[in-house]
């Protein structure tokens, strides 16, 4: 039972009768100390590590078998090369369909070589499955929420970069041959482990002319100064042969298109060639969305930089002066917001009235987001083709493109310069790492060149993904940020129900629904496409009470709303007029509003029924009665 | 249906057919084929597997893709599949990964060959196209062999033939008589919880779904006093003193919602799903889409022409009009390259209008004088557009860019998407225009021109088709609607097709010398003046060096037997009358400039001078393009090699879209 604000004119006793349907979850088990041991022991992953397709499609397949009454596993469609993308569907199904409830979309490894995105999604995936018997918090956002998890999104380069050796910036796309180079010939030159030592480094061969040597302690190759008389060198370029005789090296690598340009919006030739959703990969990523529309938040997992790219609504164009001026308020402003909170954040972007909830909403998420984070900077992310910018502005669902980890600077940085020197970062190499990173050069017979150098570059796992040892430390944080945002999906209730006597038997029914939680029901963005469901309150009367029809305009109590960072005081919850016994409305991230109703009553006792549906935000029900003494 | 079987022999201008005996000759069965009646879906398919089936060492049916209802789209290459040359037969690709990726197929024959693409029925009601296709295949395989000309093309050229675009849009069309020009769609329409539960009907249960009309003071539509079976449609202004009625497709409320047809099998317009111009717009009917190329069927066109790059005509019949769009609708005249539009109009333009008997614009004819004519409409109050080139664009031969109120119109439109994005002369042609198709109609004097043609081809298909193609009007009470009549044109024989027969037959015949024109257009290149020159030859060793200051000591190794140093130096040259690509073509992602490549077996080669594969840029063609200055046809290449004794060595030439060729090299 609620309790509920009351106010009579004249005496009247009113009732309340709770009718909330809620399944009320007992769970089995509860977690000895918060944030301690929960069920990583019911189901060890080892973490120190990247896995194949195999492998990790073998471990969600292992815990969907573990856990199905939780998950469900499936193929979103195949690959260029006829792998399947697996996705799992985490929710509890026994209370209710996946697609009915408000969904969170996570995708790993879009481009081939940022696995750790793979890493990260499994872990959301793991942590939300084995903590559910064991954590409430855990345990009420798969009650009542829906996560869609693709681990590895081109699956094909994500293989072959985990399994194989490869550079840190190949493969990247998909499998789409293309010819780089212009000969004719279509992904003909790769790169290859010349040496075979499982690492792909670079080719350096002596040269007298060179401008190349080697550093003092033989590990690197540096600058030679003017006048150095020792063994030149002149880098040839990535490990590799020459496979088409044309006397170049790995001129035309594996893959064509950059999947991340290939989504429909900001769409270019120039990047997103061929065409638009040529890829099966992401095509396939972009029908699944399409066909749900329940998916309210998406995250893309990324490497590197510790970036957290949010979408942003449309900015509205100023002039150069205008912009100059913005950004100095907003640089004004931060500062002296940060003086209570270091990791608030603001934006120079201005965007008209139909937009400004969006914006306020991104704003105060990627904030909290900074906070879960520790060092990831949040900025505003760009269009260009890319997953996040369709999915926010076509769907129009809030979209994050995370740029996981980044070069050890924080941690490496002993002259606090900003900038990791050659020295200090084989510092970091050494001390750090244990010395597990690098290659050291080394002479090595090629049948194409003949005796070459190779090495003097990190192994693989060094630059863009993080060494194995780093993967849980990300992993564990940007899962928290999903389940933050998931915890602030909509939430809609009947908040309060006041009723005045106006004159005989007219009465003012004023309820108050509220949002609880910083997402709107729909998204600024949603309304703009004309892609959404507003909410309903819905009202029922006894058959002695008549509802009074009024126009369901609002009645503009408050000082117009403005943006939340600049809001001094709280104006208080907008006020609408009924539209008759459907009302419809679209509440925004904490915001109350009063719907009011006048009825007419005949007799001595009434009842009436509110019942409150959000597509994505729930629903709540009140009832209440009337009864002349 | 007509009864009346139409043998007539097609007129063929001005071509001299030589009978010349090819030493490849074929067992092939001519598959006999009657314009007589619409192929449809089935009947096409049928056809082209027959083709395919009779004549296997020419053509090879590739299915594309699937429409939404799962019926394939089929192109059919015809080609001689047995000259040719494709670059990969002749790279040797050593060291691969050990990962052992397989994402590059061998590439086919026809690929090393200039491609063409005719197509038809991107809109299902306008199979037209199709007949047109299916033509165009009957002349070029029944003609190898036999025509010098036409055994040329198909030796060395690639044809590339999709009769239907849209499968279900001309299944329905054709073989259930439910004209939908979209493409199909499982789509809850009227978000009443059912999928496609209501299109029209033939609620008369004659067989065919013609139209119903019936008296409405708010109707648009009135009686023709000339030949009462004539529905007149009025402008939304005109005012009456007759009858009016409304008119509608056979077709009743099928889920009693209050509303007919409104949850359709029709799908979306294909013709506004491509990428160039494309925005997403729900007024239009059907829309555009929700992302560009999100139909199975333009999305498998769209992979087609990813795949084959060696594409550099293409043409999209539609209905109707009897005239011709070249590039762009969705952008003005500037944003072509003037070589390129020279190209369209001055030599496709010019032989288009000439075969379909329309006047030539004097500046086509006399483009030496361009300055003039410049001069002259800078005079008149004609758009800027015209003025700027010279002439206005002629009926026959248009953009569908609004010049005079300088308005893009439409979107999303498959003619500007391959021009602008694949560098292809990419054409639409809107087939039928009865007056010029039909020799001979007699058309009534008439203010309005439209009606007097309706009113000519009733009288036609009375005399000619035993009016079998309109439904006599008669009573009929629609639950809905009240007392009326259903007739009319019978759907298939809706004023926007060819008739089936001799129009038919005249209509396809134009429309077959013009693409046999452009194909003769196509770049060919060659491999000529080849020449080797040795300059030295003797035994070598291997041998490394190494400076100390100005000493230079040799450490000789193994013996590596007899070499020659050769000079080798060769002609390429485009024969052929256009360029190997669009002015701007080879830049464009996915195209790129011709190459030469000096190939022998790697260990045994040496490069001295010149690299393994020299870039050409693009090779101009011999025909000399009106006020453009063309590229050079011909390339010197030049190399000096080391190469040992008695090992085989070749020139091998790769133009996207002007052929590969190979030319063995002798050294003595």
């Amino acid at each position: 039972m609620k309790t509920k604000n009351i106010y009579t004119r004249i005496t009247l006793i009113i009732i309340f009768s709770l009718l909330t349907a809620q399944l009320i979850y007992s769970q089995k088990k509860m977690q000895k100390s918060p944030g301690g041991e929960h069920g990583e022991l019911d189901f060890s992953i080892n973490w120190k590590k990247y896995y194949t397709y195999e492998e990790w499609t073998g471990i969600m397949k292992d815990l969907q078998k573990k856990y199905p009454g939780l998950c469900d596993i499936g193929s979103i469609g195949k690959s260029m090369m006829g792998r399947d993308q697996l996705l799992l569907t985490i929710t509890n199904k026994s209370t209710g369909k996946h697609s009915e409830k408000t969904a969170m979309w996570v995708d790993g490894a879009i481009h081939g070589n940022e696995v750790n995105g793979i890493t990260c999604s499994l872990y959301l995936a793991w942590y939300l499955l084995t903590r559910y018997d064991y954590d409430p918090y855990v345990n009420e956002l798969v009650d009542k929420y829906t996560f869609y998890i693709l681990p590895g999104l081109n699956v094909d380069a994500n293989n072959s970069y985990v399994e194989y050796p490869n550079t840190p910036n190949n493969p990247r796309e998909t499998y789409r041959p293309e010819d780089n180079d212009g000969d004719g010939l279509y992904d003909e030159d790769l790169t290859e482990d010349v040496d075979g030592d499982g690492e792909l480094s670079d080719m350096y061969r002596e040269d007298p002319e060179g401008e190349l040597r080697l550093s003092a302690d033989g590990r690197r190759f540096v600058d030679a100064e003017d006048g150095f008389e020792g063994l030149r060198f002149t880098r040839i370029g990535s490990e590799g042969f020459d496979n088409d005789g044309d006397g170049r090296i790995n001129e035309d690598d594996i893959g064509g298109p950059d999947p991340n340009r290939n989504f429909p919006y900001g769409w270019s030739l120039e990047a997103g060639n061929p065409y638009p959703m040529s890829e099966s990969e992401t095509r396939n990523v972009f029908e699944f969305q399409l066909d749900h529309p329940n998916i309210l938040a998406s995250f893309h997992y990324h490497n590197t930089g510790r970036l957290i790219m949010f979408q942003a609504p449309p900015p509205t164009r100023l002039s150069a002066s205008q912009e100059q001026e913005l950004r100095e308020q907003t640089e004004t402003r931060l500062e002296e917001m940060r003086k209570t909170n270091k990791y608030v954040q603001l934006f120079p972007r201005r965007v008209s009235d139909e937009y400004q909830h969006d914006m306020d909403v991104q704003t105060k998420i990627v904030s909290e987001g900074a906070y879960i984070l520790k060092n990831y900077t949040p900025v505003i992310g760009g269009l260009s083709g890319q997953a996040n910018a369709a999915t926010y502005y076509m769907l129009g669902a809030y979209s994050y493109l995370i740029e996981l980890w980044g070069s050890p600077v924080t941690m490496a940085d002993t002259d606090n310069d900003g900038r990791l020197s050659d020295d200090e970062y084989m510092k970091w190499i050494d001390l750090d790492l244990a010395g597990d990173g690098w290659i050291n050069p080394h002479k090595v017979s090629h049948p194409d060149l003949g005796e070459i150098w190779i090495g003097g570059s990190a192994k693989k796992h060094m630059q863009r993904t993080p060494p194995s040892r780093y993967i849980e430390m990300e992993a564990e944080k940007n899962a928290r940020f999903v389940m933050y945002c998931a915890s602030q999906f909509p939430k809609v209730k009947i908040d309060a129900i006041k009723v005045k006597a106006i004159t005989g038997n007219i009465y003012q029914v004023d309820v108050r629904v509220e949002n609880e939680s910083e997402y709107p029901t729909s998204s600024d963005r949603s309304v703009q496409l004309k892609r959404y469901t507003p909410d309903v309150l819905q009202f029922k009367g006894s058959d002695n009470i008549t509802l009074v029809e009024t126009s369901g305009k609002d009645l503009n109590e408050g000082p117009r709303r403005r943006s939340s960072y600049f809001r001094r005081s709280d104006p208080g919850p907008e006020t609408q007029l009924s539209a008759g016994e459907k009302t419809e409305f679209r509440l925004k991230g904490k915001e109350k509003r009063v719907i009011r109703y006048f009825i007419a009553m005949d007799g001595k006792k009434g009842e009436a029924d509110f019942t409150l549906t959000s597509k994505k935000g729930g629903s709540d029900k009140e009832s209440i009665s009337i009864v002349i003494e | 249906m007509p009864r009346k079987s139409e043998k007539g022999i097609p007129v063929i201008t001005g071509m001299i057919i030589a009978l010349v005996l090819v030493t490849l000759t074929l067992n092939a069965q001519d598959v006999q084929i009657s314009f007589d009646r619409y192929h449809g879906y089935t009947g096409t398919s049928e056809y082209l597997k027959k083709v395919n089936k009779a004549y296997p060492g020419i053509t090879e049916l590739m299915t594309t893709g699937k429409s939404t209802m799962g019926r394939p789209i089929y192109v059919l290459v015809i080609s001689n599949m047995s000259t040719g040359t494709t670059i990969d037969r002749h790279i040797d690709l050593r060291n691969k990964r050990k990962e052992n990726i397989q994402n590059v197929p061998p590439m086919k024959i026809h690929q090393g060959k200039p491609g063409h693409f005719i197509s038809g029925s991107t809109h299902g009601n306008e199979y037209t196209g199709t007949e047109v296709c299916l033509y165009i295949i009957d002349k070029l395989v029944s003609g190898y062999g036999k025509d010098e000309n036409i055994t040329a093309l198909i030796d060395s050229k690639a044809f590339y033939i999709c009769p239907v675009i849209n499968p279900d849009g001309v299944f329905n069309s054709v073989e259930t008589g439910i004209a939908q020009r979209n493409n199909s769609m499982e789509k809850d329409d009227d978000e009443d919880g059912k999928i496609n539960e209501d299109g029209p009907d033939d609620i008369d249960g004659d067989g065919f779904i013609s139209s119903f009309r019936y008296k409405d003071d708010e109707g648009r539509y009135i009686i023709d006093d000339d030949d009462p079976r004539l529905m007149i449609r009025l402008g939304s202004d005109d005012k009456t003193d007759k009858q009016r009625y409304s008119v509608i497709r056979e077709d009743i409320d099928n889920d009693k919602d209050g509303k007919r047809s409104e949850d359709s099998e029709s799908g979306l317009d294909l013709n506004r799903n491509y990428p160039e111009g494309w925005w997403k717009d729900d007024g239009f009917s059907g829309g555009s889409g929700e992302y560009p190329l999100s139909a199975p069927e333009t999305h498998a066109i769209a992979e087609f022409f990813s795949n084959y790059r060696n594409i550099l005509m293409a043409q999209f019949y539609h209905t109707s009009g009897g005239f011709t769009y070249r590039p762009m609708g969705t952008a003005p005249h500037p944003s072509l390259n003037p070589g390129d539009v020279a190209v369209f109009d001055f030599i496709m333009g010019r032989k288009y209008l000439e075969i379909i008997g329309e006047e030539v614009p004097e500046a086509w004819l006399h483009p030496d004088k361009i300055e003039q004519y410049k001069k002259e409409l800078a005079e008149t109050d004609a758009d800027s557009y015209s003025k700027s080139r010279g002439y206005k664009l002629p009926r026959g031969w248009r953009v569908s860019y609004n010049e005079e109120d300088d308005e893009r119109y439409g979107y999303g439109m498959a003619t500007d998407w391959l021009y602008a994005q694949y560098g292809i002369y990419s054409i639409t042609t809107e087939l039928w225009n009865p007056e010029a198709d039909i020799p001979g109609l007699k058309i009534p004097d008439d203010e309005n021109r439209r009606v007097a043609v309706e009113r000519a081809l009733l009288k036609y298909q009375d005399e000619n088709y035993n009016g079998d193609l309109f439904v006599e009007w008669k009573k009929f009470s629609h639950p809905e609607l009240g007392e009326g009549e259903t007739g009319g044109w019978k759907s298939l024989y809706a004023r926007n097709n060819a008739f089936p027969g001799e129009p038919l037959l005249n209509v396809c015949e134009k429309h077959w010398q013009f693409e046999l024109f452009r194909a003769g257009l196509l770049p060919e290149i060659i491999i000529k003046d080849v020449k080797s020159q040795i300059i030295f030859s003797g035994n070598t060793n291997e041998g490394t060096v190494k400076r100390n200051d100005n000493e230079f000591r040799v450490e000789q190794g193994k013996g590596k037997g007899k070499y020659h140093l050769v000079e080798i130096t060769a002609v390429i040259e485009n024969t052929g009358a256009l360029a190997s690509n669009l002015a701007e073509g080879e830049q464009l992602p996915g195209n790129r400039q011709d190459v030469a490549w000096l190939v022998a077996e790697r260990d045994n080669i040496e490069f001295i001078e010149g690299q393994p594969f020299v870039s050409l840029g693009s090779l101009g063609g011999t025909k000399k393009i009106p006020g453009v200055r063309n590229k050079p046809a011909k390339k010197e290449v030049k190399w000096i090699i080391a190469i040992k004794d008695n090992t085989p060595l070749k020139i091998v030439v790769s133009s996207l879209k002007g052929g590969t060729v190979v030319k063995e090299i002798n050294i003595k």
